[in-house]
């Protein structure tokens, strides 16, 4: 750990000449800028500041934009077994994504990331543990996995695959999202299976889905190409910092207006607005899908409506139901529309019900939502109303966690709506889609067995398993849980690390001896008496889930430590290089479920390397965004490998689907889905005249959407699916809303930015979790920036019990609460107080994910009664202050001038 | 110290005669000072050296070598109104920026009221400059935002980053308070487009 005692460097090593040069991809957030890796043995002496003595060929001091060397932005490693200084910058000559070289603070300082036993990265995990006597000591690989398989067969056996649950990351590279998968659904076959962010594995976006939208169709280009981007629950600059420098950012010069719905102002929002082209909608948290569709009844009141797209883009009656009521009644589309809840009759049927909807007319949606009637108006102009000449507005539309981690179906809905009633979804510089999380390393290498879960919503649809109810109900028996610390991660953290307490460390049965056998007779005594085994693949031991729960700890190698795949949020793959050896005994995780799944008595699992992975899965990519098969295919038809081909392509990558052209030898990316403009000449050129020639293979998305006919669902949006919950939840007495999200400087990874990195620490210390308040309810309450105040909710939602929906009101709020299915706990965590404008009144706001302080307890942990997953931006807390914070009155660390302040 | 009245703007050659040893170890006092003292009117011989074991070769190394530099008089500053000089050098990226916040105390700050302090003006980022962007709000007081992607720095902490894409702090300028003369003696942080802050040419 580091903390702020913090001195900067006042000078950095330049790379000599002749070092060895690498490509890479950042690791962090899903923009995934290029970098370039510069190694070079430390014998070797540094470059020099002339052109012809350093790598980067420029002379130095450099200037604005040029290459430079951070003093954080080296480190020391081991490759090939010899220690090598290496430099990693952003690669000044891409062509894509991070434009000049762009780099954010987090990805600016990934050098620091590395393994190294002189720095914060010193504790890395080395060596498989299993605890004896409470303690994890080092094993040998043969003996924790040869224990955690007997165990794993035993309670599969003994109490069923669902007794089995994965909790695992859902990004951290291809090749081992392949694996994780094939072993879960595939060899085990669990439904108690879920990603790092979601109690089940739910579907983020509704209303994207459903109406036909890919959540990655946009190309970055996209985000900076239109006349007005709405922008719904979140502020790029702070969380996918280059999509907006690279590209949005260049818009707004051009005069690219940005209508943003968020209940703070950050610098992106305040860089619009000082430019005279922001405006943002600062609403109260939930009621994304309120104000969005206020905007859009303006528009239809006005008949901005984009009439020749809807005429032709938009499903009407008949084409709308023909994805209702036949065939399998398997798809997501006609299970959440058997109650007649989202399913219109084409325009004029989302129009009347539209219309008829009191809660979207102005006044009512300014009292909900807390937003000025007449930003709500400015903003339907800016997205509608015709220029002077005549001719329509180019609008594109983009979502975040803010819109659908707090009221998630209503809110998906409401955009996806109001994008296409403009003309958007399907023309360059017209698009809708997410910006984006972690980056894209999903590969499925099974299916997950859905009609195994015992959960049902009313009608006939089963639902994913709630991973979390599912192990508070005791039907856990063995968590295999991968890069993720699963508690602080979920909402009402406090009841789930309870679970794990009873379940795991209150067992009787612990393991005590040194004997392999005796172990693992032990654990299965320990399942079968209705506790848990807890396995854990992570890069450093986290508390709880590896320091105080796992049993078994097995050390993973990553980002630099092995070859990976992975896409960013346009789709565009890159290999990221292998460029030092990994800590200790570290092995990646698609080789650690190879060693578990072989002893498991699975078959599939002989890769000798990453490579190997990754040319098994390539044709399960075909029907996914990012498609990569082709890379294969003309990679062996080259002579060389997948992987290799990749880095063949640097930092510029490709953007999948990717097309190979038998005739020309090319490869051919796709630079946006639903790209309504493509040509049939457009598509000859990438897979032949006579249609896709050999492997390639078609797929409606790319000219069309992805809907039942090719175009768009006009979807209603109904209020009444959160207002039972928003009602109740809503701030009583001195009660305040708290929301979370990210932090632009420390968001992605916590283990490495607010842990381990001096700088970052300095600024954002790990133990002063901080919450922005407005001046108003912070005099109310006698606090100023810096006071260490006490945020509590004493009545903290917990819906706890796995039970069915039959009537369509079982799984409602109200109906779940007065039938005792719902606990009101109580929570409260600390913070340093910010007192800020840039925070609407009555609105709080944490960083979202402090595991020491983990302001997600005071959220609900009620689920999206369609998507499963939590609206982890739902909370309230009363606040009350503590005293002073060691940080109010000293100089070296802290800040507590409001995000939104410039020149 | 020195007695020195006319303001040199030119590298200050002869004094790198004085930033030997002895010089050195009188400036860890002053980074000491700097670095780790809190809201309390301290002067900087009282500063404890034993605070942090380790650090004091640490900051030496950050202060030898660098020119003691008169860049304004104290009288002279007026609040909220940055002054331009260079600093170490007059070479590439050396521009700097002297201010008197109004009263807003600062870590590293001289001056009665300990507002007065000194900073690079190139974004750590990617080389932005900050000319222009000095922002006096309440008790803020800031540079920014670059013009190029957006950092904003915190004046009163040490230039640390509050919002953006920033490596490192804004890199400060050491002050040393001589009766009227405001000299600059060193550097924390490095400059950008530098690989080291004291260049030999």
């Amino acid at each position: 750990m580091t903390t702020e005692y913090y001195i900067p460097e006042d000078s950095a090593p330049l790379p000599p000449k002749n070092c060895d040069v690498l490509t890479t991809a950042c690791d962090y957030c899903i923009v995934a800028c290029g970098y370039k890796v510069y190694r070079w043995p430390m014998s070797t002496p540094d470059g020099g500041p002339k052109a012809h003595e350093n790598a980067y060929g420029i002379d130095f001091p450099s200037f604005a934009l040029q290459d430079w060397v951070a003093p954080t932005q080296h480190n020391v490693v081991m490759h090939n077994g010899r220690p090598h200084k290496i430099v990693i910058t952003p690669d000044k000559n891409t062509r894509h994504v991070n434009l000049l070289g762009d780099s954010s603070i987090r990805g600016g300082c990934i050098a620091q990331k590395v393994y190294n036993p002189d720095k914060p990265t010193w504790d890395r995990l080395k060596n498989p543990l299993v605890r004896i006597n409470g303690i994890l000591q080092p094993v040998t690989w043969d003996f924790a996995l040869d224990i955690a398989a007997e165990v794993a067969k035993h309670v599969i056996k003994e109490h069923g695959a669902n007794a089995y649950s994965v909790k695992t990351y859902g990004y951290q590279f291809m090749e081992n999202m392949y694996a994780i998968t094939k072993f879960s659904f595939r060899d085990v076959n669990t439904a108690s299976w879920t990603w790092h962010d979601t109690p089940s594995k739910a579907t983020s976006t509704p209303g994207y889905r459903d109406a036909g939208f890919d959540n990655f169709a946009p190309s970055y280009e996209d985000w900076g190409a239109a006349d007005t981007l709405l922008i719904s629950g979140t502020d790029p600059y702070e969380t996918k910092t280059i999509i907006f420098t690279s590209w949005i950012k260049p818009g707004i010069d051009r005069g690219m207006k940005v209508i943003s719905l968020n209940p703070r102002e950050t610098g992106g929002v305040t860089y619009a607005k000082k430019m005279g082209n922001g405006l943002l909608l600062d609403l109260y948290p939930g009621t994304d899908s309120i104000v969005l569709g206020a905007i859009t009844r303006i528009i239809l009141e006005n008949g901005w409506e984009d009439k020749d797209w809807i005429k032709k883009w938009v499903n009407n009656k008949f084409e709308t139901d023909s994805g209702f009521g036949q065939g399998t009644r398997n798809t997501p589309w006609q299970w959440r529309t058997t109650w007649g809840k989202f399913q219109t009759g084409g325009f004029e049927g989302y129009k009347k019900w539209l219309m008829g909807q009191d809660e979207y007319k102005l006044e009512n949606a300014v009292q909900i939502s807390g937003v000025d009637a007449a930003k709500i108006r400015q903003a339907a102009e800016w997205m509608a109303k015709p220029k002077a000449d005549g001719s329509r507005i180019k609008a594109s539309l983009g979502l975040e966690k803010g819109n659908y981690w707090s009221a998630g179906t209503p809110s998906t809905n409401a955009l996806a709506s109001l994008g296409t009633l403009v003309g958007a979804g399907g023309r360059p510089g017209q698009m809708i889609g997410r910006f984006g999380g972690h980056q894209r390393g999903g590969q499925n290498g099974g299916k997950y067995p859905r009609n195994k879960s015992p959960m049902k919503v009313p009608g006939r649809r089963r639902r994913p398993l709630d991973t979390d109810r599912w192990l508070k109900s005791g039907h856990t028996r063995f968590a295999h849980v991968i890069g993720t610390t699963w508690m602080q991660a979920m909402a009402g953290t406090v009841g789930l690390q309870q679970s794990f307490e009873q379940l795991v460390t209150m067992n009787p049965h612990q393991i005590r001896s040194h004997d392999k056998q005796e172990i693992i007779d032990t654990l299965k005594k320990r399942a079968d008496s209705g506790g848990m085994i807890v396995i854990n693949q992570e890069i450093y031991l986290r508390d709880p889930i590896g320091s105080r729960f796992a049993d078994i700890v097995f050390p993973a190698a990553t980002w630099g430590e092995v070859d990976f795949m992975r896409a960013n949020g346009e789709r565009r793959l890159r290999l990221y290089s292998k460029f030092y050896d990994a800590p200790g005994d570290a092995q990646p995780d698609w080789w650690i479920i190879a060693q578990l799944a072989k002893r498991m008595g699975y078959e599939g699992y002989d890769w000798k390397n990453s490579n190997d992975v990754a040319e098994e899965m390539s044709r399960y990519s075909r029907k996914s965004r990012k498609s990569y098969h082709m890379i294969k295919i003309a990679a062996h038809r080259e002579g060389t490998t997948l992987h290799e081909k990749l880095r063949s392509l640097g930092t510029d990558g490709i953007q999948g689907p990717v097309f190979y052209n038998y005739d020309t030898g090319e490869l051919h990316g796709t630079v946006r889905l639903h790209d309504t403009t493509l040509t049939r000449a457009d598509m000859d050129k990438k897979w032949g005249t006579d249609g896709p020639a050999g492997a390639n293979m078609h797929s409606k998305k790319y000219t069309h959407f992805n809907s039942q006919t090719g175009k768009v669902n006009l979807q209603k949006h109904p209020w009444e699916i959160i207002s039972t919950y928003w009602n109740w939840l809503k701030p009583k007495g001195d009660e305040l809303w708290h929301t979370n999200g990210r932090i632009n400087e420390i968001w992605q990874s916590g283990f490495d930015d607010t842990e381990r990195r001096a700088y970052i620490a300095q600024r954002f210390p790990a133990d002063a979790q901080f919450v922005e308040i407005h001046p108003d309810d912070a005099a109310a309450r006698g606090i100023e920036s810096g006071d260490l105040v006490m945020m509590y909710n004493e009545r903290v939602p917990n819906f706890k019990d796995t039970i069915l929906g039959v009537f369509s009101n079982d799984l409602h709020f109200d109906e779940a609460l007065k039938n005792g299915h719902i606990e009101l706990g109580k929570a409260a965590v600390t913070a340093v107080a910010l007192v800020t404008p840039a925070v609407k009144k009555g609105v709080t706001f944490s960083n979202f994910l402090n595991t020491v302080q983990p302001t997600n307890v005071l959220q609900g942990a009620i689920t999206d009664t369609i998507t499963g997953n939590y609206n982890f931006k739902l909370g309230i807390a009363k606040i009350k202050r503590l005293g002073e914070s060691k940080y109010k009155r000293t100089f070296n660390s802290m800040t507590f001038v409001p995000r939104n302040l410039t020149a | 110290m020195s007695t020195d009245t006319g303001i040199d703007n030119t590298t200050s050659r002869k004094r790198k005669a004085r930033s030997g040893t002895a010089h050195g170890k009188c400036m860890i006092t002053r980074r000491q000072f700097l670095l780790y003292s809190g809201g309390t009117a301290m002067v900087a011989s009282t500063v404890s050296l034993g605070l942090f074991p380790g650090s004091a070769t640490a900051t030496t190394a950050r202060v030898v070598g660098y020119p003691r530099k008169l860049i304004a008089r104290l009288s002279e500053l007026k609040d909220n109104v940055p002054v331009d000089f260079n600093y170490p050098d007059d070479l590439d990226n050396s521009s700097a920026m002297i201010v008197k916040m109004g009263g807003v105390q600062a870590g590293g700050g001289i001056g009665s009221r300990r507002d007065v302090v000194a900073y690079n003006y190139l974004c750590t980022h990617q080389g932005g400059p900050l000319q222009g962007s000095y922002v006096a709000e309440g008790p803020h007081r800031i540079l920014g935002q670059c013009p190029l992607h957006l950092s904003t720095y915190d004046l009163t902490r040490h230039g640390i980053v509050v919002s953006g894409q920033a490596y490192e702090s804004l890199p400060q300028v050491l002050l040393e308070l001589d009766g009227d003369n405001v000299y600059a003696v060193g550097m924390m942080g490095l400059i950008f487009g530098r690989h080291k802050n004291l260049l030999e040419s």
